[in-house]
């Protein structure tokens, strides 16, 4: 039985009437790499805000390792790494200074990761962080968020500002993380580095996770998009459960995960006058998601 | 964590204590130069001239200033009294709300840190600076009055505590202030204008009988110079009331830190 390190359960967070999220549940197990997706405003940052303590929750609860999350409990920080979108480091210190002051809070030597990884990401320690471009502030904070050897990571946008040489090494650096039994969250709406980063994707929007599945599924094309012209169309709609796409007097265009086989088994007992079905991309299930 | 929280705060601490230290820097300096025989009999045929309400509202019946040490206990003390105050109220106001309106807060509460503790090390690095300013006040204007002549060193050594009577409540109840705000942007008009607020507030109940328990909603009223200097003591009562609201505030912006969203 898979491990599980994350656990969300019917989160909500409301800013006074705002919705911030509405309802969010998901799992991750030991080893995953969680494509969290969706457009500005989702509530993605949201919800990762919540799991960090920067916010309380209206409702819901939020487990690591089967533990319920205590904003203020710092054995649970400790094994959490965490890497803003947009990231605001203290100014008036080198990288080596804040790296040194990073260190402080944990109970561990650091010093051989924070090494290893100043090196993969070519990071001059001696330069003072209110000196540094968006791309190096970002490079420091992915050491700030990976030195203490996080059993969940929490990647908030982790590639924005980064040159595709050092996202291909960051990328590398997560997968490494992973073979080592890291759990990451990557919240992102970058679509190719999701899908050949993830093992899973969560899709949000309004606050609500509308779509979770593994890229397995989804690179395998059990995503179609599927027309039909009946006369059953009101019985079929009601059978099938999909989200239409269009709808035009007997025709409606669904977009469908349900395997072809059964899919056909359930249209045999209708009258069809026409069936078209479609290969969809991720970028084209993105798209239509969140038009 | 709290010796960076020194590190930052050491600057500010440092330019307010200039400020006061070269203030009577030149009035010790300028003082004998000023005082001659004859500019004690015009200040003595001036003071005639002011309401003693007035008079009473600044310590200047009870002191003359026709000497270093008598400016010191009146004007001197209230500009100490003053720049203390916008000091701890400054403080106060910022040492938390820094955080959040650089975001750094955001990476703060991301390490395995309490809130408590974050607040502690905050409360105690500025408690100490609080106390750092007066104490290097006192010192520096016991040094000066060591040069210039007679003192009452027991009334003055009370004199240079009493800021620290008003300077605890003040940042106290502006720290507690601040853990409802989100930017640092406001907070600077908040703080000048509360010691303001009590300041006056002070000084009015002074002016009439009428309207002298105005006096008690004012945190300046906890400094009491006049006692001190008329009676050579700190009355213990403006003491516990000084502790009693700073524990008050700091209490309650405990809990509601706690409970703060920040974001």
């Amino acid at each position: 039985m898979n491990e599980i390190i994350l656990e969300i359960k019917h989160l909500k967070k409301y800013y006074g009437k705002t919705v911030g999220v509405e309802d969010i549940s998901l799992k991750l197990n030991k080893g995953d790499i969680y494509g969290f997706i969706g457009p500005n405003g989702a509530g993605k940052s949201t919800t990762i805000r919540c799991i960090i303590g920067l916010i309380n929750i209206t409702n819901g609860d939020i487990f690591f390792n089967g533990k319920k999350i205590d904003k203020d409990d710092t054995s649970i920080k400790e094994k959490i790494g965490y890497l803003p979108s947009e990231i605001n480091l203290y100014e008036d210190l080198t990288i080596k200074e804040l790296f040194d002051y990073h260190a402080l809070f944990y109970k561990k030597d650091l010093s051989k990761r924070r090494k290893e990884l100043s090196k993969l990401l070519k990071i001059d320690e001696s330069k003072r962080i209110d000196d540094l471009s968006l791309g190096n502030l970002k490079k420091v904070g992915i050491v700030l968020s990976l030195m203490h050897e996080p059993e969940l990571l929490i990647l908030d946008e982790p590639t924005s500002g980064l040159d595709p040489i050092m996202q291909s090494v960051f990328h590398n650096i997560l997968l490494e993380e992973q073979k080592k039994g890291t759990t990451i969250l990557y919240s992102s709406h970058v679509l190719s580095e999701v899908s050949s980063l993830c093992n899973k994707i969560g899709f949000i929007k309004n606050g609500i996770i509308i779509k979770e599945d593994t890229i397995e599924n989804i690179n395998k094309n059990d995503y179609n998009y599927l027309t039909i012209s009946s006369s059953d169309i009101e019985k079929i709609k009601k059978e099938l459960n999909l989200t239409i796409k269009e709808e035009n007097n007997n025709t409606a265009k669904f977009i469908s995960d349900i395997e072809i086989n059964t899919l056909l088994k359930i249209l045999s007992k209708y009258n069809i006058e026409k069936l078209l079905i479609e290969n969809i991309s991720l970028e084209d299930l993105f798209e239509e998601y969140y038009k | 964590m709290i010796k960076r929280e020194f590190k930052v705060n050491y600057k500010s601490f440092i330019i307010w204590t200039l400020v006061l230290i070269i203030m009577f820097l030149v009035v010790f300096l300028i003082y004998p130069f000023i005082i001659t025989d004859d500019t004690v009999k015009n200040l003595d045929e001036m003071m005639k001239v002011f309401p003693p309400e007035l008079l009473k509202a600044f310590n200047m019946d009870i002191s003359s200033i026709n000497s270093a040490y008598g400016w010191l206990k009146t004007e001197g003390f209230m500009f100490v009294l003053l720049i203390v105050g916008f000091y701890s109220s400054i403080l106060g106001n910022n040492v938390l709300l820094k955080e959040e309106s650089d975001k750094t807060i955001e990476y703060l509460i991301s390490l395995p840190i309490k809130r408590n503790k974050i607040l502690t090390n905050k409360i105690i690095v500025s408690i100490t600076y609080i106390v750092l300013m007066v104490l290097a006040i006192g010192i520096f204007n016991y040094i000066a009055l060591l040069f210039s002549g007679d003192f009452n060193q027991k009334q003055y050594i009370l004199l240079s505590i009493t800021p620290i009577l008003i300077a605890f409540p003040m940042f106290s109840l502006n720290l507690f202030i601040s853990s409802f705000l989100h930017k640092t942007k406001k907070t600077i008009g908040i703080s000048l204008g509360l010691v303001f607020f009590f300041y006056l507030l002070s000084v009015l109940s002074e002016l009439s009988s009428k309207i002298e328990f105005i006096k008690y909603f004012s945190i300046y009223t906890l400094s009491d110079t006049r006692n001190v200097i008329t009676n050579i003591n700190i009355n213990p009562i403006n003491i516990l009331i000084s502790i009693g609201i700073s524990i008050f505030f700091i209490i309650l912006t405990y809990v509601n830190y706690n409970k703060k969203e920040l974001l």
